[in-house]
């Protein structure tokens, strides 16, 4: 193979792969569990409501009162500000700029880990909706009316989201060919891109109304959306409160696109994964191929990685709508439809283990930057230490390797029972006979297992 | 704080240390309060012409700011000369180690390093001060090396492949109470240093600006010396991503690494100008 020039990528430190025996424990592990919740499942749904109650009145209102919410869009729209002049501005080294750690780890890992836990964390701060209701506001007070929009067309559902996602992944993955760990797209091309995708998304807004566009198909807001269903906390009827955990995921997914998008996280975090290890040679095989057709270097590498996250993505949905289809020759069985979109909230849990198996180390490391040598110094070039923080590094002995494998097998294990969880309540709301619904569990659980197993596997052989 | 009551803290510290330092201490400099000095040693390299050197290096710290002094005789006559605060001892090969600088990642000009440029008299003596308005931490100043200010002159010395400065006249071991801890650990690691350029540990050869053989892979358990040698057909910077480590190696030249495995993962070394990635460094716990 050529030698393909690699730039500076964003963190020149990979995991190492999970060692063989913690593989054995892990998938062993998941297979006890399986075996354990199939043989003692609960016989009436637990999830099917979320049994949402209000905070106390006080702090229920003030928590979603408008100059909070003023304040914190405000805080979103400067720091999307902050990272595009960053990006465009300041210098070329991933590593060194603002905008790269702040849009490729911050935001779009750090808002799916913690919605997870608290709920839909990203709406509030959300630039583009903030810019959007206040030009709403605006037009509302100088034209006397507020502004009308076309009725969004519902059969696109949450689709343009999920392309979003694919095309953000692609652009950071596989556009991007500085190579190395993460994110290898320069600083310029991510603000280039920023700014298309903010214009973009208020073009959306004007023409279906923000909200609209902001449930459908924003890719940010469906996509941390999605996680957000899975935490505790949530705004309904102008006032904060508290509701089951995993519960509100149950009917999240009635949208049409929402397994799209939920195949599309765990297909691109897969082959985010495996193209520097279990993909490698295969990645290569085609790169060489495409070569030879007489593409550039830079075209074929894109290309042969673009085929491969194709296929990732047709891999995902594949397994699953087999596990679907499984449940389908169960005894009374509602119709495929119902059991495809009934399902694919199962998959969330799913995702999220994804994530965290292959970025929380990123996400600690790169952490320790954002807050501080990249907030002193945003642009990296030097010039400013608004914090005094500017000389710091990274200190990568905060966690070592078997904390990481831990985290990572971890997380695997508590997604696969918990995304089992769901599966089960759900069976229980869609069959009458409870010994019915368990049977077609057998299909889920296999897809469960095989998500589980690849997960593992992927982490067992990365870079190998 | 009082300046009287800053001054009586320091007198106790420095009793402390000077008391602790009395029994381990086999020779070295003198002791004063916060100062520690060294006499100049010819380099390996040095040109006969630097035979009848003599001089020394004094850095004191006080009122948290250092000042650093040399006064060199048997220099040549009215020439430019170049020194700078080094983190390293003076043992051989790595002459001095890195540069210090307050801030490891910062700037190479002062403020956030010492150096100190003169002209040497028709005499050949020469003297020169810096100072700096920051304390330099203790164990942090190893030592001062002296070298031609001009690039020009720089041919007069003997390349020897696995020297990584080869202009280095003379280098001066700063001695003293504080240096004590970092001097042991100096010494320590450069006893285990003294395999890195032996045969058995790996070479990592760069011909025509790319690694001989592909991404040489190396492997560590946590805890070991991780020792390498990047020889290199063109002039480059060798960069350790992970540990930060940043070292040039001249066309034609050799540079060794060896630092203590510390930190698990996989991490790249990296030549820095054309960010090509000649060895990929994996630490197994």
């Amino acid at each position: 193979m050529s030698w393909l020039p690699l730039a500076h990528a964003l963190s020149a430190r990979q995991d190492l792969p999970v060692p063989a025996w913690l593989f054995a424990w892990g998938a062993s592990i998941v297979l006890i569990v399986s075996f354990f919740a199939l043989a003692a499942g609960w016989r009436r749904p637990r999830f099917e409501q979320a049994r949402w109650r209000p905070l106390a009145a006080g702090l229920s209102r003030a928590a979603v009162s408008l100059p909070v919410q003023a304040l914190c869009g405000l805080a979103g729209v400067f720091l999307l500000g902050v990272a595009v002049y960053a990006a465009l501005r300041g210098t070329e080294a991933p590593d060194r700029n603002f905008a790269l750690t702040f849009l490729f780890v911050t935001v779009w890992l750090g808002f799916p880990f913690f919605s997870a836990i608290f709920g839909d964390l990203f709406r509030p701060f959300n630039p583009w909706r903030a810019v959007g209701r206040a030009t709403g506001a605006a037009f509302a007070a100088v034209a006397g009316q507020r502004p009308r929009h076309l009725a969004y067309p519902e059969r696109l559902g949450r689709y343009p989201a999920a392309a979003g996602l694919v095309a953000f992944v692609w652009l950071e993955v596989v556009y991007g060919t500085s190579g190395g760990v993460a994110v290898g797209l320069d600083p310029q091309s991510a603000g280039i891109a920023a700014l298309i995708y903010s214009g973009y998304t208020l073009a959306m807004m004007a023409l279906f109304g923000v909200e609209k566009w902001c449930e459908r198909g924003e890719t940010f807001s469906v996509y941390f959306g999605m996680f957000s269903q899975l935490g505790f906390l949530a705004v309904r009827d102008g006032r904060l409160g508290v509701r089951r955990p995993l519960a509100a995921a149950g009917s999240w997914a009635t949208v049409p696109g929402s397994l799209a998008v939920v195949v599309a996280s765990i297909s691109t975090t897969s082959f985010d994964g495996a193209s520097e290890g279990a993909f490698k040679g295969g990645i290569e095989w085609v790169f060489d191929r495409f070569a030879d057709v007489g593409f550039g270097l830079d075209t074929a590498a894109r290309l042969s990685d673009t085929v491969f996250m194709a296929l990732c993505l047709l891999g995902v949905a594949g397994v699953y709508l087999l596990g679907v289809r499984g449940m389908h020759t169960v005894h009374g069985a509602p119709a495929f439809a119902k059991l495809r979109d009934g399902f694919a909230h199962t998959l969330i849990p799913i995702a999220l283990a994804y994530l965290v198996a292959h970025y929380f180390s990123l996400f600690v490391f790169q952490e320790q930057a954002q807050f501080t040598y990249l907030l002193s110094d945003p642009l990296g070039t030097g010039s400013t230490d608004l914090f005094g923080t500017a000389g710091s590094g990274i200190d990568f002995t905060v966690l070592s390797a078997n904390a990481i494998w831990y985290v990572q097998v971890g997380a695997l294990v508590a997604g696969h029972v918990l995304g089992l969880t769901l599966a089960h309540d759900r069976a229980l709301s869609y069959w009458p006979d409870f010994r019915d619904a368990t049977r077609s569990q057998y299909w889920m659980l296999a897809v469960m297992v095989a998500f589980t197993c690849f997960g593992l596997y992927l982490l067992s052989v990365s870079n190998a | 704080m009082s300046s009287a009551r800053k001054l009586l803290l320091l007198a106790a510290a420095i009793a402390v240390t000077a008391g602790l330092a009395a029994c381990g201490n086999g020779g070295g400099g003198e002791s004063d309060e916060g100062t520690i000095s060294g006499k100049f040693e010819l380099t390996e390299e040095a040109p006969a012409a630097y035979d009848g050197l003599e001089g020394d290096a004094t850095l004191t710290r006080a009122d948290g700011g250092t000042a650093v002094k040399i006064a060199v005789t048997g220099l040549e006559a009215n020439t430019d000369y170049m020194s700078h605060l080094h983190v390293g001892g003076c043992q051989p090969p790595l002459v001095g180690g890195p540069h210090f600088r307050y801030d490891p990642e910062g700037s190479e000009e002062p403020p956030n390093e010492i150096h100190l440029m003169f002209k040497s008299n028709a005499e050949g003596d020469g003297e020169a001060e810096a100072t700096s308005d920051r304390e330099v931490p203790a164990g942090e100043a190893g030592s001062v090396v002296l070298h031609l200010a001009s690039e020009m002159k720089m041919s007069a010395f003997v390349h020897e492949e696995g020297h990584e400065h080869p202009d280095k006249i003379a280098c001066a071991e700063l001695e003293g109470p504080q240096s004590e801890t970092a001097k042991a650990a100096e010494e320590e690691a450069e006893a285990d240093a003294e395999p890195e350029v032996a045969a058995s540990a790996p070479t990592i050869v760069v011909r025509d600006g790319e690694p001989v053989g592909g991404i040489e892979k190396l492997e560590y358990g946590a805890g070991d010396q991780i020792e390498f040698a990047v020889e290199s057909d063109v002039a480059e910077e060798i960069h350790v991503h992970g540990y930060d480590l940043m070292k040039d190696v001249p066309a034609g030249g050799t540079v060794a690494f060896s630092f203590p495995a510390e930190i698990e993962g996989i991490f790249e070394v990296e030549m820095e100008g054309q960010s090509l990635q000649i060895a990929e460094l994996r630490v197994n716990p």
